[in-house]
């Protein structure tokens, strides 16, 4: 990188099925003050503002130009982007590119959604090709079901595996004070749930959240004078995968795919040997408890097909060797357009010691976040509390 | 005078919007679909340099940046590679009308492609009578009923005598 850049505050609203009380620009505001006040900051101090969420999810379009006033916009320079799952990260990844390129010193990003406003099964359904596959769309429940059902024939997981996914999250979710679904749940529990797509159930699903989240970015400069516990980006990456193509099914694969290349070529970069024990925590982007394990096996935490045994030793607790999604992850609190920006700053949390309740007992240094979207493509996300690794 | 409480009414208008569109399918993607409407064939495109058949067809090889232009026919029958018991009511967002659950809903991989196709598939919703593996054949509406879109496969069918592996 050109220049070095650091999250030097955040902040995020709580999370909720409903948000009548609020419109979007008083939802939005929320994260905006608590991040500012994280950063001891004013508006006067940002010179841009990058914005974004899931494109018309609550029936508007242009959301740079409603929110304006409430995001802190007016005046100043920026844009909106709009990537789907992912644009929580990418958002600070604009908003990194454009520190590290010298072009700004301090960069506020917000990620948000409203979800209850919009109809998202049938706004996704548009992410369908229209003339191939679009009568099945609509409802990201069926990917993850066959993502469930291939990998269980692959591997021979069972659902007590994707159960144990759905009770860790929302164990974790519990001890965090913003997460939506604290849930109190068992194995037998989720297992019980109401069967959704077999073998997807209630519980191995994530919630449609309202919320947003705002994180402060700044260079090295600022971030020394005026940051107490600065977390450093060192390495940022994306990967897209082919359209039409749903490699995960495909188990005896081996080209890269989206998030095997990107993970790559970031641990590449780092300098990274051994994933699982170069990060302290991992914040990942799991819609459904299926995903969880997937992704362990595509971030390398262990091999292909044993990502379902990583959850039965029960090693990614959050008192575990290798925590994932202390915070409850996006199975406890989905608001698309601010998930991927949740995960960053979760785990930009985790590393300044400020999770609170659901800090993870060892001591974190660095940490990697991942996002997820689209026809599957991911935002991946590493920081450190140093600039020298 | 009847006085609301405005610092506590929360007012939420529910409202709908309508875009209709058209959208061109593009020189390959017409082609499969006319073979399909026309002959009720499956077409898939193979890369020249890493000889994968994609299905359905465009233009350029992603993993290779090629033009694809060796055009293959592909199986009626194929290998189910993952499937769903869907008990929601999954709208159709081309028609605007729910999925009746249960129903099963799977991807098949067609015989002779690297590439996969979702449909319906035709079994009772029972996890004894479905299965990853399971071989399947594709089932067509008939020539005059056929307009050129996923629509005109009716569903996916296994073939007969088959037994659910232990
Ligand atoms: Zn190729």
């Amino acid at each position: 990188m050109k220049r070095n850049v650091a999250i030097i505050g955040g902040g995020q609203t709580y999370h909720a099925a409903r948000r009548h009380d609020v419109d979007q620009g008083e939802m939005v505001n929320e994260a905006v003050r608590a991040a500012l006040k994280d950063a001891q900051m004013t508006m006067d101090d940002i010179d841009a503002v990058f914005l974004g969420n899931m494109e018309f999810f609550e029936g508007t379009h242009l959301t740079d130009c409603w929110l304006a006033g409430s995001a802190g916009a007016y005046g100043k320079p920026g844009m909106k982007i709009t990537t789907g799952g992912t644009v929580g990260a990418t958002i600070i990844g604009a908003g990194m590119h454009h520190i590290a390129a010298g072009l700004f010193d301090r960069v506020l990003c917000i990620g948000f959604e409203k979800q209850e406003e919009g109809d998202t099964g049938a706004i996704l359904s548009g992410v369908a090709h229209p003339l191939y596959g679009r009568s099945m769309a609509g409802a990201a429940v069926g990917y993850f079901a066959m993502m469930g059902t291939s990998y269980m024939a692959a591997w021979g997981a069972k659902e007590e595996h994707a159960a144990m996914v759905a009770v860790k999250a929302r164990q974790n979710a519990r001890k965090n004070q913003y997460a939506h679904l604290k849930l109190d749940i068992t194995i037998e529990d989720a297992l019980n749930s109401r069967m959704l797509a077999y073998p997807v159930r209630m519980l191995d699903m994530c919630p449609a959240s309202n919320g947003a989240c705002a994180v402060i970015l700044g260079d090295e400069k600022t971030a020394k004078d005026r940051c107490k516990k600065p977390v450093w980006i060192r390495a940022m990456d994306t990967a897209h995968n082919e359209q039409f193509e749903i490699d995960w099914r495909n188990v005896t694969l081996t080209k890269p795919i989206f998030s095997t290349a990107c993970a790559a070529r970031m641990y590449k970069r780092l300098g990274v040997d051994d994933p699982k024990k170069y990060f302290d925590v991992f914040e990942i982007y799991e819609p459904a408890t299926w995903a969880e394990m997937v992704w362990y096996e595509d971030l390398g935490l262990c091999g292909r097909g044993e990502g379902f045994k990583l959850m039965e030793e029960g090693a990614t607790a959050i008192d575990g060797p290798i925590p994932v999604n202390p915070s409850g992850g996006v199975l406890s609190t989905n608001c698309i357009g601010a998930s991927a920006m949740l995960r960053v700053w979760e785990a930009a949390l985790q590393i300044r010691g400020d999770a609170g309740g659901h800090q993870v007992p060892n001591e974190v240094n660095r940490a990697l976040a991942t996002a997820y979207g689209g026809t599957n493509w991911t935002v991946m996300t590493a920081l450190s509390s140093s600039t020298e690794d | 005078m009847n006085q609301k409480n405005t610092d506590t009414e929360q007012i939420c208008v529910p409202m709908t919007v309508d875009v209709p569109y058209r959208f061109a399918a593009g020189k390959y993607m017409a082609r499969f679909l006319t073979e399909l409407r026309d002959n009720g064939r499956f077409v898939g495109i193979k890369c020249p340099s890493c000889n994968r058949v994609q299905m359905p067809p465009r233009v350029v090889c992603a993993a290779c940046h090629v033009k694809n232009d060796e055009w293959v026919e592909l199986s009626s029958e194929g290998t189910m590679v993952g499937f769903t018991i869907m008990y929601l009511p999954l709208t159709d967002p081309t028609t605007g009308k729910p999925h009746e659950p249960p129903f099963v809903y799977g991807s098949v991989r067609l015989d002779g492609s690297d590439s996969t196709v979702e449909h319906m598939v035709n079994v009772e919703p029972d996890l004894d009578k479905v299965w990853v593996g399971m071989r399947m054949k594709v089932v067509l509406r008939d020539r005059e009923e056929r307009i050129g879109d996923l629509s005109d496969i009716i569903h996916f069918e296994p073939l007969p005598g088959q037994k659910r592996p232990q």
